[in-house]
């Protein structure tokens, strides 16, 4: 790096309890020094000293360093739900740092509920909240008759988890415009016909997204959303997160690159383009990434494309090879053609684009094989790194089909615990469930693997997420297929430079070596040292990028 | 009847759908080329596919194309909730919306916003079948359940590209299409030149101009209409078990009647569907009349007039 006037860099160590730097050549060490937001040595505290003048920054001594952990595959709409009332069943961490408890009946989403509506102002301002789960509420469905409880006048909606299903009351039903003579599928009703306030679905959903303007898919590319998006990104450790579907217009473009530009922003940002079953939208893509990919920082990257197969298995929209659904539902549906994926990975790889192919079911997955081993067949391309996202059902002879074609893997691991059941009892079956989101295949197969959260759809915490892959526990305390599990140090290596590998970016992040970046998690706990059964209790007291401190807030 | 739709103060809604390659965007291109004296939007998945003429164009910001006869072309993008949000808070409003269905989707579960809106009114979903293609598309098993999705919930069916198949192989997709989809109109178009009434009631209000124009889209003569008038109070009920048995023949069916639920329904059927939905209030609306459309020849019209009086109150009632 040229300088125009050469003042001698400032030099930082940290001394910590330990350093586990994800370096499989030197696992662990006790100081780091950092220089021009990079780090400059690694060892102990005499071997790091040799570089000259440096101040020693020692509030880390008790804590342990990590490499800054890496969420692979999120989304930025997290970030604008939180304007809006949490009401899931698991707890969760808002951008504050406030924990909101998981709210385990519909009383306690009542009275929530009600806690917000007392601090609004304005009477006509509908009340919004997301992260409702009915799975955890067995037959028994949220109507009217809760939400009515928390306001007759004010418009309520409440997202579910899913995001393809909302629970209003009547004040909003009445907004909307939805009454007993409204005729479509995906209203539930009372046994006497009206509307229970349940609506599934695009077409039962858009009365209510339209008299509140869309607000929750709008709110994750505003500049307050993106904030809150890196905030809980950094209180879970994290320091490089993806955007896994961008539309890359310019105002979301100008969005982001102004907050992330910020120096307090905490996170670098990873954007994905997302591809739509349309050619159109293949070559728009093609010509933004030629656009944007210089534009890029280095806090904000837009470097990768994204395409999506089919839907999801909880929704019985993903698509299964036979024998198809657990309880007989018929197969999912296609996102876009097999035929035009093709087309399109064909596209974007001979153009030189690195993919991140979304395929939940096992026939999607098949599907995007297909096509990457034909687009390489007749594009050789050495280190491509394609990646199929989710994966959650892909069987041994996919893995190791994925490894001959040097394809990666982005597993949904936090699937297993909040899904798990589900997927034992309806959609997979035991033996299917007992394989899904197969770490412990990659491992074998040598697939480069990651595991992720999909945040909005589970909470970031990738600490969370390696316990997951490392425990293979369900919601209810089942143990999914023992034979997949993960160790504790592999799992700590998919959240960091598993991750970076999958995001090409394993030579700037993902471990803690000389010449990356100074990006560390810093934890109270040692994870190596806490029983696996406890690896997502570690605590993470906040987060180091290029240097700069960043402590969470502890509420 | 056209002049009554327009102000039951709800906005007609097209879905077109068919899988890829069926001629949906040529389609989408005839109808904006082709459309005059009616504010059509046009939402559609494959923006950069849109041909019009530039001499047309008005203005083109950003993801969407205003035409100068009055025509809007949106991109869908990712969001169809946010394109068509958007599309609807327009000033002036549109008069007609069209969303053309990505060739995988079910175009069922988008039209439905149709019923569900109180600002939208559905016309029906037209889904293309490439006749070329299809044959092989209905025993492709990775494609099948989607085609088959897909033609189930027409309530028009348009055998597209009929130029590039035989007269045997169109007789054997008629009959394939017959079982899945009974009951349904099917028509045959080529080059996508489909007929303005399989799209919309709103046909008559726009081909007057499109005719003076000497476009496409104007097929009128293969069509017959019929007005029936029904003064008296209808029997909801009834008229809901008419449209969800309607006499087969009968392409689109619409109008405004006084039931025993209220002073004005809106009662509107195309293909398969119906729906009989109160007048939005403030909506004027020429009641007691309904206008049925079907192919010249084949519109029960006895069974029609049969229905209605049923459906009517007498004195003994």
């Amino acid at each position: 790096m040229t300088r125009a006037s050469p003042a001698p860099a400032a030099t930082t160590v940290f001394p910590a309890r330990k350093i586990l730097t994800m370096n499989p050549a030197q696992p662990q060490a006790s100081c780091v020094a950092v220089r021009d937001g990079r780090i400059l040595a690694v060892g102990s505290a005499e071997e790091v000293a040799g570089w000259g003048a440096h101040e020693t920054d020692s509030r880390f001594a008790g804590k342990v360093l990590m490499p800054g952990l890496v969420e692979g595959h999120s989304h930025l709409m997290e970030g604008g739900f939180w304007k809006y009332a949490y009401v899931g069943y698991h707890d969760r961490r808002g951008p504050d740092g406030r924990l909101w408890k998981g709210l385990r009946s519909f009383d306690a989403v009542v009275e929530r509920l009600s806690e917000f509506e007392r601090g609004m102002r304005d009477p006509a301002e509908p009340l919004l909240a997301w992260g409702f789960d009915p799975i955890y509420f067995g037959a028994t469905r949220m109507t009217t008759r809760e939400l009515d409880r928390v306001s007759g006048t004010r418009p309520i909606a409440v997202l579910h988890a899913s995001i393809h299903l909302l629970n209003v009351n009547t004040a909003m039903l009445r907004r909307a415009g939805i009454e007993a003579h409204t005729q479509v599928e995906g209203i539930a009703r009372y046994p006497d016909g009206s509307p229970s306030g349940e609506l599934q679905e695009f077409a039962a959903m858009f009365p209510v997204m339209r008299a509140i303007g869309n607000a929750f898919a709008r709110g994750g590319m505003t500049e307050d959303g993106l904030w809150r998006f890196g905030r809980i990104a950094a209180l879970a450790g994290v320091t490089t997160a993806t955007d896994m579907l961008s539309d890359w217009r310019q105002e979301s473009v100008e969005n982001l690159a102004r907050v992330t530009a910020h120096e307090d922003f905490p996170v670098r940002i990873v954007s994905a383009y997302r591809d739509l079953d349309a050619p159109s939208e293949t070559e728009n893509g093609l010509r933004r990434l030629e656009e944007l990919r210089p534009a890029s920082t280095d806090k904000l990257r837009f470097s990768l494309v994204k395409l999506v197969v089919d839907g999801s298995i909880q929704g019985f929209t993903a698509r299964l090879r036979w024998p198809g659904y657990y309880n007989g539902r018929p197969n999912g549906i296609w996102i876009v053609a097999p035929a035009a994926l093709a087309a399109a990975v064909e596209r974007f790889h001979a153009a030189g684009a690195q993919l991140h192919i979304h395929t939940n079911g096992d026939e999607a997955t098949e599907v995007a094989l297909d096509a990457l081993e034909g687009a390489l067949a007749r594009h050789p391309r050495p280190d491509h790194r394609h990646t199929l996202q989710h994966c959650q059902m892909a069987d041994a002879a996919q893995f190791r089909r994925m490894a001959r074609l040097g394809v990666c893997v982005n597993l949904f691991a936090n699937h297993i615990y909040y899904w798990g059941d589900v997927h034992y009892a309806q959609t997979m079956g035991p033996d299917r469930a007992n394989r899904m989101d197969a770490c412990g295949s990659a491992q074998r197969f040598g697939v480069p693997f990651a595991i992720h959260s999909d945040a909005p759809i589970t909470p970031l915490g990738p600490l969370f997420t390696a316990w997951c892959a490392v425990n293979r526990l369900t919601a209810s305390g089942r143990v999914l297929g023992s034979g997949e599990r993960i160790e504790v140090p592999q799992a700590l290596s998919a959240i960091t430079l598993g991750a970076a590998y999958t995001l090409t970016m394993d030579h700037e992040i993902g471990s803690i070596e000389v010449g990356k970046r100074a990006d560390f998690c810093v934890l109270e706990d040692d994870p190596l040292a806490l029983a696996p059964q406890r690896l997502k209790d570690a605590r993470v007291w906040g987060t180091v990028l290029a240097g700069k401190v960043f402590e969470a807030p502890h509420a | 009847m056209p002049e009554g739709a327009s102000r039951s103060g709800r906005i007609p809604l097209t879905v077109v759908g068919g899988f890829l390659g069926a001629g949906k965007t040529t389609l989408v291109n005839r109808i904006l080329a082709g459309v005059a004296g009616i504010r059509a939007a046009v939402l559609v998945n494959d923006f950069g596919s849109v041909n019009v003429d530039a001499a047309l164009i008005a203005d083109h910001e950003g993801e969407t194309i205003s035409l100068a006869n009055g025509c809007l072309c949106c991109s869908i993008g990712g969001d169809l909730v946010d394109a068509l949000v958007t599309v609807m808070s327009r000033t002036p409003a549109p008069q007609w919306i069209v969303i053309e269905a990505s060739g995988v989707a079910d175009p069922w579960r988008i039209a439905q916003v149709g019923l569900a809106d109180p600002g939208l009114e559905l016309e029906g979903v037209v889904v293309l079948v490439d006749c070329a293609a299809a044959p092989a598309q209905l025993c492709d098993p990775l494609l099948r359940d989607t085609l088959t999705r897909q033609i189930g919930c027409a309530d028009v069916v348009v055998l597209n590209k009929r130029d590039l198949a035989g007269a045997a192989g169109l007789r054997a997709l008629r009959e394939r299409i017959a079982q899945t989809a009974p009951a349904v109109p099917v028509l045959d178009a080529a080059h996508s030149d489909v007929p303005l009434e399989a799209l919309t009631s709103l046909a008559p209000r726009f081909r007057s101009r499109a005719r003076n124009r000497g476009a496409e889209l104007d097929h009128a003569a293969r069509f017959q209409a019929v007005t029936l008038a029904c003064k008296g109070r209808l029997r909801a009920a009834r008229l809901r078990e008419l449209l969800a048995r309607m006499p087969e023949g009968v392409l689109r069916a619409k109008g405004v009647v006084r039931t025993d639920e209220a002073d004005a329904e809106v009662l509107q059927f195309c293909g398969r569907h119906g729906s009989l939905r109160r007048l939005e209030s403030g909506a004027s609306a020429d009641v007691g009349k309904i206008v049925a459309i079907g192919l010249r020849g084949r519109l029960p019209v006895a069974p029609l007039r049969r229905a209605l009086a049923d459906a009517l109150f007498r004195v003994e009632d």
